[in-house]
């Protein structure tokens, strides 16, 4: 055996070797990679199916909900003694949207069950932003308290949710909102009617009225104090400083937008309302535990009975059980009560 | 990467060819002794790709966390009108999981070179992300830390964010570069040794 052929088979033997060394070492990449990707894969995983869990969902059986002499709408169990969970949402709000999405089946359960009392109460953040932001935000809320009036509220809320425009973009469109009526089963034609009477309202307002207003006021006030500035406070000053805002008197989109004072007017300090979504608890301010199912059933199971702070608008087989419910209001039927007066807490 | 032939040598020589010897201050120093400034540069090296890999588990996990809860995430993500509303949904709950287990696979040292390419490439997706709703005219928070949505027009930082994620991305960048690091699963299963 020749030299030359020795050295040839130790080279074979060598690369023979430097393959397998390969080889073992991809399988080792492969390993680790592959035990990398189970644990991504693993994780995300869990954790879709908590959030999904999570939410709930699937069709409740609705309790009565009553509309308020301040347009907002009580949902509860006829005599439930239960918690109040007020929710102050602004219809083009997106994380109001998410909040609902998150939230809105597991609420509704418990309202029929008999464990909340929840206090739907829609504000107009967005009013002043012009369009198309605030006259999606005002005509939304409009059509949803024109449904209220046909006992269709919490039906429509969740329509409007789901066909939430995307910030900046125009929406909520008057053939829209009188069709997802039809769609969720509001025959009166009066809700047409109104949502059509509503939205000119709403387009006056954010086209013509909030910059001419906000052009003075800016003048004259400042931009800084007019940040600060209940919407109410700011229209009231318009009245008396030549900007007529008396297209809105008896209008859905007026009583929105006072509603959206006067929160403002009903908490301070740590409750104080600094936008939407806005979730109280018996009056107390929830934090981010609010936007998941399951923290806000725990939280509600902890908390005390209470009272809804407002009038039913008409006698109705309402959830709050009428002795005291919102005493501290004329109980007038007309819809356009003032809303401060229900600032109690 | 055809790299070294021997165990020993496919673990310490760098994978992607690098020529740089075996920075272990034992052992058998053959061939010509590099420059010392090369050797102590090596010897830093996976000290150095251990600071990088825990630093970017630190920023993921946290950028994780202040993205809860999943419901504000999905806004974040719609915030930026890039994809339909199912989709934006599926990414919105979803986006902090994937950078919690980047994070823990980055703490754990597994995979390393391939979860730092990972980690990076995902760097340039926000970054690309963050230049098209800037270009678009769009103000709104990056929903980076913490959650996003709508800002004034004057509260905007795309610039700032962009660059904060090229620095993570270079980050990523060394770690995927110089997968070689102390304290890591690689080590066991006999990778990057």
């Amino acid at each position: 055996m020749g030299k030359a052929a020795r050295r040839e088979a130790r080279e074979r033997l060598k690369q023979q070797r430097l393959k397998e060394q390969q080889k073992a070492k991809r399988n080792r990449v492969l390993l680790v990679v592959g035990a990398a990707v189970v644990v991504v894969a693993l994780v995300v995983a869990v954790g879709y199916f908590v959030v999904m869990r999570d939410r709930g969902g699937g069709d409740v059986e609705l309790p009565p909900q009553a509309l308020q002499t301040d347009g907002s709408v009580v949902l509860a169990d006829s005599g439930a003694d239960a918690p109040v969970l007020e929710i102050y949402a602004d219809y083009q709000c997106p994380a109001c949207k998410q909040f609902e999405t998150a939230t809105g089946s597991a609420i509704q359960e418990m309202a029929a069950a008999g464990e909340v009392i929840v206090h739907y109460r829609p504000v107009s953040i967005f009013a002043l932003r012009g369009e198309p932001l605030g006259s999606n935000s005002l005509r939304g809320g409009a059509a949803a308290r024109a449904a209220a009036d046909a006992g269709k509220f919490v039906e429509y809320n969740d329509v409007l949710f789901e066909n939430q425009p995307a910030e900046g973009s125009a929406g909520f469109s008057p053939d829209e909102l009188k069709q997802w009526g039809e769609d969720i089963g509001i025959d009166d034609p009066a809700f047409a009617e109104r949502v059509d009477a509503e939205s000119e309202v709403a387009d006056r307002f954010a086209q013509d009225y909030a910059p001419e207003l906000l052009e003075k006021a800016q003048g004259e006030l400042g931009a800084d104090s007019i940040s600060t500035m209940p919407v109410t406070d700011l229209i009231a000053w318009g009245d008396e400083n030549g900007v007529d805002s008396s297209f809105l008197d008896d209008t859905y989109v007026l009583e929105i937008l006072e509603a959206t004072g006067a929160v403002n007017e009903r908490y301070d300090g740590e409750n104080a309302f600094a936008g939407t979504p806005s979730v109280y608890l018996n009056g107390a301010k929830m934090g981010n535990e609010m936007y998941s199912a399951s923290s806000l059933r725990s939280a509600v199971a902890e908390a005390e009975p209470g009272e809804p702070q407002s009038t039913p608008a008409e006698d109705t087989d309402t959830g709050a059980d009428g002795e005291g419910a919102g005493g501290d209001a004329g109980a007038s039927p007309s819809p356009s009560t003032s809303p401060s007066a229900d600032a109690k807490e | 990467m055809n790299t070294g032939p021997t165990e020993q040598n496919t673990a310490s020589g760098r994978p992607d060819g690098g020529e740089a010897p075996d920075p272990a201050p034992s052992g058998e120093t053959g061939g010509a002794p590099a420059p010392p400034w090369k050797a102590r540069l090596a010897a830093a090296q996976p000290w150095a790709t251990l600071v990088c890999r825990v630093a970017l588990a630190g920023i993921l996990a946290f950028a994780a966390y202040t993205k809860l809860p999943p419901a504000l995430s999905i806004q974040s993500v719609e915030a930026y009108q890039l994809f339909p509303s199912g989709v934006a949904e599926f990414i919105g709950i979803t986006l902090p999981m994937v950078e919690f287990a980047l994070a823990l696979l980055l703490l754990l040292g597994l995979a390393t070179r391939y979860v730092a390419a990972a980690t990076g490439l995902l760097m340039l997706v926000f970054i690309a992300g963050i230049a098209s709703a800037w270009a678009r005219g769009l103000t709104i928070d990056c929903g980076c830390f913490g959650t996003g949505g709508a800002v004034a027009p004057g509260e905007t930082a795309y610039g700032l964010d962009i660059a904060r994620d090229i620095g993570f991305a270079a980050l990523a960048g060394i770690v995927m570069l110089w997968p070689r690091s102390p304290l890591s699963l690689d080590r066991l299963a006999g990778l990057y040794r």
